[in-house]
């Protein structure tokens, strides 16, 4: 058994072995198809990472009334970090948002000497949300509650841009997926088809192997591994060519590769489609007896 | 016995390629097909590994039946068989060795055995100093004498030959005709299918004359003409 299961790898080696060239061919062939694809979600995922990140900004601003003590500014901070979605709370004194204020915009340092020492920053509570608490809707519906409570002047967020936001994220989401599965598709075939058209040229090893009476795994597992290996290696080698055009583009417009587990779907995908169509060209090779 | 046909016909479309065929083989015997170009030879051939199974009537080839036979039987018929053809099949990226070593690697033979076997064939063959060569390294008979090798190397219980010397001259074709019937005479069954039963000395064979996809008498058989 080991011997046979050894034999067959043998096989598929010898069978990339003997058409080097057109193996090499069929590898580049599926790199440039899968370059298409690699492009499409550096692309749609830099995008979504944007707006992503943009939506990691966004909190809720509190504002308190000058009245609001210290003590009892930690008390309302308290109450508002036991509501439902909020992630963490954290109160700015006034000397805090003077600091920061200066730092932030220290050309304008000089409107606050101008407005005299008896003038302070409101002091504020920055509130953070929970992620899937970060839609227009429930934004507002939080700032809302926060806004009546005792002691609140005024709540700030993202009131103008929020819902666009919003709206574009779960757009995109859709549309990577349904891009990407049309896209995944279309290149299933076209791997698949270059994949079979190199297979087609092995009609008589197939003839040989099932007249010397090879069992039919034997004959189908080297020409299924070495699609495999063709996917693989394919969807690799578009991945290189992808990371060596995203590297020279990366100063001019800065962006990141792609995840980890979005190349080892490419990879899947590649060894996948080089699978299928070694599957469906052997198909035409193999005859079955008929009456 | 080990080949039975029991009125086989095989039409293609509605052509009729075999017609009311009864043959049987004994094992260890050697049998010549003779006939015309087209007389369906080949046909025959392809029914006894079971490229093609009958439009009507049965096949029995080493204890394997045309009715039902399962497509994972197969392998296990075709182990039995040894197959030549006229032009030679051999896998042209392998070496003599390579390919003489198939049927055995296809079985999970240990590497040892399989050196084993195919040196002794090899040397047997008057081939050692070609195993690391390529088929089109090699002149017609070489490889021919290869393609035979390939055929004996798992000890089938039956050789069959369709027309291993149409692509051969007389001299070559004399030699390779000499090694079926060596092969024969060591108790191997032999088919062999030829346009010339002359070429087979008379008393080394049973000789059974196809024309039309029919057996004929070969006392009726005018086909020495067409020769
Ligand atoms: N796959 C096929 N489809 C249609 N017709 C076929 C097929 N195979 C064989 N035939 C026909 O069946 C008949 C017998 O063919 P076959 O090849 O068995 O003859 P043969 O005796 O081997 O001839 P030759 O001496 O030329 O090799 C011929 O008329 C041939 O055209
Ligand atoms: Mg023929």
């Amino acid at each position: 058994m080991i011997h046979i299961l050894q034999n067959a790898l043998r096989e598929g080696m010898l069978n990339i072995r003997s058409k080097l060239p057109t193996f090499l061919v069929t590898v580049l062939m599926v790199s440039l198809s899968f370059m298409v694809f690699d492009i499409f979600l550096l692309v749609s995922w830099n995008l979504e990472y944007a707006l992503r990140s943009e939506q990691e900004n966004v909190g809720i601003e509190v504002f308190l009334e000058n009245r609001v003590d210290e003590a009892e500014a930690l008390r309302l901070a308290d109450l508002i970090s036991g509501m439902e979605g909020v992630r963490s709370v954290y109160y700015v004194s006034p000397r805090e948002a003077e600091a920061v204020f200066r730092a932030d915009m220290p050309e304008q340092a000089d409107m606050l000497e101008l407005l005299g020492p008896g003038f302070h920053l409101p002091a504020s509570i920055q509130v953070s949300l929970l992620l899937e608490y970060r839609t227009a809707e429930k934004v507002g519906t939080i700032a809302r509650t926060i806004s009546g409570m005792e002691g609140v002047a005024d709540v700030m967020y993202g009131e103008e841009y929020l819902p666009g936001l919003t709206r574009a994220v779960s757009v995109l989401e859709k549309l990577v997926f349904l891009a990407g599965l049309v896209l995944a598709i279309s290149l299933s075939l076209v791997v698949a088809n270059t994949v079979r058209l190199a297979v087609a040229h092995r009609a008589l090893t197939l003839e040989i192997m099932s007249i010397v009476g090879a069992p039919a795994w034997f004959i189908r597992l080297p020409f299924v591994g070495e699609g495999m290996v063709t996917g693989i290696a394919g969807s690799a080698g578009s991945l290189i060519l992808t990371w060596a055009v995203s590297s020279m583009l990366s100063s001019t417009v800065p962006h990141r590769f792609l995840p980890g587990n979005w190349i080892l779907l490419i990879l899947a995908l590649g060894a996948f489609s080089g699978a299928a169509g070694s599957w469906i060209g052997m198909r035409s090779g193999f005859r079955r007896p008929r009456r | 016995m080990i080949v039975s046909f029991n009125n086989v016909r095989k039409y293609y479309g509605s052509w009729p390629a075999l017609e009311k065929v009864d043959l049987r083989l004994e094992e260890g015997e050697f049998v010549v097909i003779s006939g015309p170009s087209g007389a369906g030879k080949t046909t025959l051939f392809r029914h006894v590994w079971m490229g093609d199974l009958p439009t009507t009537g049965t096949v029995e080839v080493v204890g394997f039946s045309s009715d039902g036979i399962r497509s994972g039987d197969l392998p296990l018929l075709r182990r039995k068989l040894g197959i030549v053809f006229q032009d030679f099949r051999l896998l042209p990226e392998r070496t003599v060795f390579e390919n003489v070593a198939l049927p055995l690697q296809v079985t999970g033979t240990p590497p040892k055995a399989v050196r084993r076997r195919v040196f002794e064939l090899l040397a047997d063959m008057e081939l050692s100093h070609r195993r690391n060569s390529f088929p089109n390294e090699l002149s017609g008979g070489e490889q021919q004498r290869v393609a035979i090798a390939r055929a004996m190397v798992a000890h089938p219980v039956l050789l069959l030959a369709d027309e291993p010397t149409g692509n051969l001259d007389p001299e070559v074709s004399r030699k390779v005709i000499d090694l079926l019937v060596g092969i024969n005479r060591a108790g191997t069954a032999v088919m062999l299918a030829t346009h010339d039963p002359r070429q087979v000395p008379a008393g080394a064979a049973r000789f059974v004359y196809l024309d039309g996809g029919r057996i004929v008498d070969p006392s009726y058989w005018d086909g020495y003409d067409q020769l």
